[in-house]
């Protein structure tokens, strides 16, 4: 019993800390711009649209943070190993990390942004001190918290795999997790926010996104203030509920039924997502309503 | 016949490439099981089928890319092959963990593991959409959902193709998400064996003690096995792809060919790491 508990508060910790590395994870990617509304970031000036806006969508999040994450967990698991305290050893590992996350985030910057130069689209290089410190910080917090979770559950739940394969393992997800959740509330939200509420954006409009604020220019840093209200916070919520669920599911059920405890429950919470889904979605039909007539669709 | 203009089926499958790619998979399987005939080449039975478990499942799998991030398609804004192996691998984990009650248990566990990440991811990307953005879910590819009977051609927005998961989507993510899992296990699974088997001969140590090498081996190749299916079965369907309703679904043939030969060329080098 007394160690069902503790493998259970284990879950809730590690969920936790999911739930945090989500919404940085998020958070990061849409102040750096590196999830796929980032394609009309880049389309934009061959538009004529010039903007103030950071590019370093080189790569995806999933490989990103598959790659950052698994150089945390690898340098914390190396410190480790030579009786580093796992705190400071996780700490460190992810400090080491994120340096590697800025270089990348800077000649990402630099690359992309002077791909433009025949639009006349400018590098400023104010943009590189002032966004990419935030965008660090915010990959710190999602690195520290993922690597954090992943040391969890190889040493306080015996989670077969060493930490570096965890941190693949995870990293990918929470990118996977975050740029799903979070891409359409940067994308459609905030970088068409001047387009109708309640729409996608209109084809036609590719490339005009919004470049100015209340005052001056938009920069990226308004753009994280803004998705850290929902897409942020949603990406957290979505990476947080399938670590836990994941967790809890085996942890709690893995002992009835010689292991089929786990995946019953597993099909269960499925169902009971699928359940949910469908109502979402017949709530939105039925509360917004089709954009024309049924009719002259179906004829 | 490129990939871009692909149809469905057997459509765009050269017979000179299918040929050499079974040829490779045969010479591949026989090697193997010239050397080691029984566990290894088990184990590289195993991975193949993993592999093709992964290439299917991840046709499944809606996925919008860069236009669904402005509501101008349907599916899931992010990549395909990065989606899949997100979930894949989070069934991966669960399926490992389980590994000590059987291969029928540990199977099981991952491919709802990874059913279960689709499930979650796919239901927070519609309430993203419906909630925060204020639009309802609209197929492009079908004028109805097969399993809801939803109609979608009045919700489309105006000037897009659709938006947000339709049922039909939803469900098309859960079943990738556990056929990816399912794969991705078996893979680790059947390596893992083969690794167990041969490494305390190899390393002469006992098996408790090449154990934690065993896992690291397996897992890494395991992980890498699974980008490379997912990647082929992301080129074959180039770009974007709603679920099962998809044309595109119907040129699931030619990645699952494509896959098993693949499988079997990174099966076979993953074993000669202990087998050679």
């Amino acid at each position: 019993m007394e160690e069902l508990l503790f493998g259970i508060g284990i879950s809730a910790v590690a969920g936790a800390l999911a739930t945090v590395s989500g919404a940085a994870e998020d958070t990061e990617s849409d102040i750096g711009s590196q999830g796929d509304p980032n394609s009309q970031v880049q389309l934009a000036p061959q538009m004529g649209y010039i903007h103030r806006i950071y590019s370093k969508a080189i790569s995806g999040e999933p490989p990103a943070y598959g790659l950052w994450c698994t150089l945390g967990a690898g340098l914390a698991w190396a410190l480790m190993a030579i009786n580093y305290n796992p705190v400071l050893a996780i700490v460190l590992g992810s400090a080491i990390a994120v340096f590697v996350q800025g270089v990348y985030a800077t000649t990402a910057y630099l690359g992309r942004t002077a791909s433009l130069a025949k639009f006349e689209q400018p590098v400023y290089i104010d943009l590189i001190k002032s966004v990419t410190t935030v965008t660090m910080a915010h990959a710190f917090i999602a690195i520290f918290t993922c690597v954090s979770m992943c040391f969890l559950m190889v040493n306080a739940l015996g989670h077969p795999f060493p930490l570096p394969l965890l941190g693949i393992v995870w990293g990918i997800a929470l990118g996977a997790a975050g740029s799903a959740t979070g891409n359409p509330f940067y994308g459609k939200e905030r970088q068409y926010q001047s387009q109708k509420f309640g729409a996608g954006v209109p084809i036609s409009a590719s490339g005009n996104i919004v470049r100015y604020a209340e005052a001056g220019q938009r920069s990226s840093l308004d753009n994280g203030w803004f998705t850290s209200k929902m897409g942020g916070p949603a990406s957290g919520v979505c990476f947080g509920l399938i670590v836990f669920l994941e967790l809890w599911r085996t942890i709690f059920f893995e002992s009835f039924a010689a292991g089929w405890g786990a995946v019953v429950a597993g099909i269960v919470l499925i169902i009971i997502f699928m359940i949910i889904d469908r109502m979402v979605e017949k709530w939105a039909r039925k509360t917004y309503g089709p954009y024309t007539e049924e009719k002259e669709a179906t004829a | 016949m490129s990939a871009i203009k692909a149809g469905g089926g057997s459509e765009g499958m050269k017979p000179v490439a299918v040929v050499v790619g079974i040829i490779l998979l045969i010479l591949a399987l026989g090697v193997v099981y010239y050397l080691s005939p029984g566990v290894a080449f088990m184990g590289l039975l195993g991975v193949v089928i993993g592999g093709l478990l992964i290439g299917f499942g991840v046709h499944f799998v809606p996925v919008g890319g860069a236009p669904a991030a402005m509501g101008q398609s349907p599916g899931i804004a992010t990549g395909v092959t990065m989606l899949a192996a997100g979930a894949g691998l989070a069934g991966l984990f669960g399926g490992a963990w389980a590994a000590e009650y059987g291969l029928a248990v540990a199977l099981a566990g991952g491919a709802i593991g990874g059913g279960l990440m689709m499930a979650i991811t796919c239901l927070m990307v519609n309430i993203i959409y419906v909630y925060a953005m204020g639009i309802p879910a609209a197929s492009g590819k079908v004028a109805k959902d097969p399993i809801t009977g939803d109609t979608f051609e009045a919700y489309k927005s105006q000037g897009t193709e659709g938006h947000g998961l339709p049922f039909i989507s939803y469900v098309g993510g859960v079943i990738g998400g556990i056929l990816g899992g399912l794969g991705g296990t078996l893979i680790y699974l059947e390596l893992l064996e083969v690794y167990e088997t041969f490494l305390p001969t190899l390393l002469n140590a006992s098996p408790d003690e090449v154990k934690a090498l065993a896992v690291g081996l397996a897992g890494i190749f395991a992980i890498g096995m699974f980008l490379v299916n997912a990647v082929i079965a992301a080129y074959n369907i180039t770009g974007t792809i709603e679920g099962p309703h998809d044309p595109k679904f119907k040129r699931f043939p030619r990645a699952v060919i494509g896959c098993a030969v693949a499988s079997a060329v990174c099966g076979v080098l993953a074993i000669f790491v202990v087998l050679v």
